[in-house]
């Protein structure tokens, strides 16, 4: 672990900061160099996993909300999704670098930013997606871009967009003696990429899995979300890592994650069916069950914003018109 | 929470969302700051008396998920009185008047959305009392920004005049609402190449053919607009029958009738 987290330098700004909080700006206090200081666990054989913080990108955290997972093989390590930022790309590059034997490929499970703009530390290696996922990353990059330096600033320095330049066509990888399975899916983006890893069993299920995180919804199409769980509740797991939440070997994420897609689409057609506007369904908040998720209400708020229009189009009958 | 159904949810009861007033409800400035006093001079009348007031609520998300698609929720009906116009100002907006809504017969109450071309706060001003003086209430949204001068998404397909005008729309009895959308892209004119074309005005009439209430419409109206309405218990009874036109004369009809 030598050099990897920068303990001394963490501990120093965190005493400066302690003891200036108070008599500085606030912007200045705030202004703290950038390290995440990612903590890799072991959860499986050759499975190391980060795990991101249950909440929405936040200048408290840097954006490290997401799963990383790095697995050991014969040529070095194979990551799957690099974080939000070029820092958490680099952070993640230097424990595979120090620990693992460098990179041997970079795999982004689907387009959300927090799944891939890390990929500039990896941009000398082989990334690799399905190829609707690069066609994704390419399209959305500038928004995506705008939106993380607007909400993260200086977090997000050194951060370029780079999409991964590989195309994933075929369901089974062998890459260092490591064989991967690879399921294409779709329902929460376009294309969602789950990998099961065969020595260990350990499922890597995007962010078509959360637990104890409230999902997002963005680019959600909920029917064909609930099937691809439908296909994931057929495999045999040894354990999950879910896109956002803890690593788990129960069915916890997928029963979760049903649920609250359910209970969401559920509440949304019901307040639509009721004449609600938009606004009085995000007050009214999360269904009461998952009101004290992770990264609610804000995520169920965003839900409502992104959505709405689908649920009111069956509500609403054609009256009229030109 | 007034006549909003935010209740009817489970767990609604309890809103994860409120109304703001004074400071917090433009965004931490003084009430009067900003654009605020150029806004009133041009679109309430020059010296027009006026007070901020917390019986105007003005309900929307902290911060825009989607700059083309704020919405928001003005709730009047606390206040006392006869209820002329509700004028809906855009601090920043660069078409700082968004639409001006004559409740007539229905009651103080609207629901849209509107573009956000970047952070700032929403004012209801609302004339009423037998004085006919300005109350005014807020909502601060933070947004990244581009609403108003990007596209309509609609340009994006070749096939976007199909269907164009479609009116969707229903009226519940129980609760007096009035939920309606239409179809139009809302152009800005800000947008490279593609003129300003929007909705100028949209007129709720009842079964007599007799003017309930009227919206004066403006640009940074969102793009395919919805709107809500509540009305009294006798008008949400009967047919209500929509009447809207916009920049290029087009002349768009439908006619809702109640239903549970």
């Amino acid at each position: 672990m030598t050099g990897f987290r920068s303990l001394t330098r963490r501990s120093l700004v965190a005493g400066a900061a302690a003891a200036t909080a108070l008599a500085l700006p606030r912007a200045v206090a705030q202004a703290q160099p950038r390290g995440y200081d990612l903590l890799p666990q072991e959860v499986a054989a050759g499975l190391w996993m980060i795990t991101g913080a249950p909440e929405s990108f936040a200048r408290s955290n840097g954006g490290a909300i997401v799963n990383i997972v790095l697995l050991a093989s014969a040529e070095g390590a194979i990551i799957i999704d690099t974080g939000s930022t070029a820092r958490m790309g680099a952070e993640i590059r230097a424990f595979a670098d120090q620990r693992l034997g460098g990179v041997a490929r970079v795999i982004n499970t689907h387009h959300h930013p927090d799944h891939w703009f890390g990929n500039i530390a990896f941009a000398d290696r082989p990334i690799l997606a399905l190829p609707a996922t690069g066609d994704l990353c390419r399209r959305s990059a500038p928004d995506y871009a705008a939106s993380l330096y607007a909400l993260l600033g200086p977090w997000m320095a050194g951060t370029t967009p780079t999409p991964p330049g590989q195309r994933i066509e075929s369901d089974e990888l062998v890459i260092g003696g490591r064989t991967l399975r690879l399921l294409a899916l779709s329902g929460h983006s376009a294309a969602d990429l789950v990998v099961q890893d065969v020595q260990t069993g350990v499922l890597i299920a995007g962010d078509l899995l959360f637990l104890d995180r409230a999902p997002s919804f963005p680019d959600a199409d909920v029917a064909r979300w609930l099937r691809a769980l439908d296909r994931l509740a057929g495999l045999e797991t040894s354990g999950v890592v879910p896109g956002h939440g803890p690593f788990h070997r129960s069915g916890a994420a997928l029963a979760q994650t049903r649920q609250y897609l359910e209970l969401t689409r559920d509440r949304l057609d019901q307040a639509a069916a009721l004449g609600l506007s938009p606004v009085e369904a995000m007050a009214a908040g999360p269904a009461p069950a998952f009101r004290a998720l992770g990264a609610n209400p804000e995520e169920y708020i965003r839900t409502v914003a992104q959505r709405w229009a689908d649920h009111e189009r069956t509500a609403l009958p054609v009256i009229g018109g030109l | 929470m007034g006549a909003l159904l935010t209740d009817r949810l489970p767990g609604g009861a309890q809103p994860v969302l409120q109304a703001r007033t004074g400071r917090a409800a433009v965004g931490g400035d003084a009430f009067d700051s900003g654009m605020w006093p150029l806004h009133r001079e041009a679109h309430l009348g020059p010296g027009a008396p006026w007070r901020q007031d917390p019986a105007v609520m003005v309900l929307a998300p902290l911060s825009a998920e989607d700059s083309a698609h704020v919405p928001f929720v003005i709730d009047a009906t606390a206040l006392a009185g006869p209820v002329g116009r509700i004028v809906v100002t855009i601090d920043y907006s660069p078409f700082s008047k968004a639409l001006t809504f004559h409740p007539g017969r229905a009651l103080p109450f609207l629901g849209f959305g509107v573009k956000y071309e970047t952070a700032g706060a929403l004012r209801a001003s609302v004339q009423a009392g037998p004085d006919q003086i300005w109350h005014v209430g807020a909502a601060y949204v933070s947004a990244l920004g581009g609403g108003c001068s990007a596209p309509a998404v609609s340009h994006a397909r070749p096939d976007w005049q199909r269907g164009f005008g479609e009116m969707r729309a229903r009226l519940w009895p129980d609760s007096g609402r009035l939920r309606l959308c239409i179809r139009h892209p809302q152009d800005t004119g800000l947008a490279d190449g593609i003129p300003a074309h929007h909705l100028t005005s949209l007129a709720l009439h009842d079964a007599q053919g007799a003017e309930i209430a009227r919206l004066d419409l403006h640009e940074p109206v969102e793009e395919n607009p919805s709107f809500t309405f509540l009305l009294p218990p006798h008008l949400a009874a009967e047919p209500v029958t929509l009447h809207a036109q916009d920049t290029m004369g087009n002349r768009l009809s439908g006619r809702v009738e109640p239903s549970t």
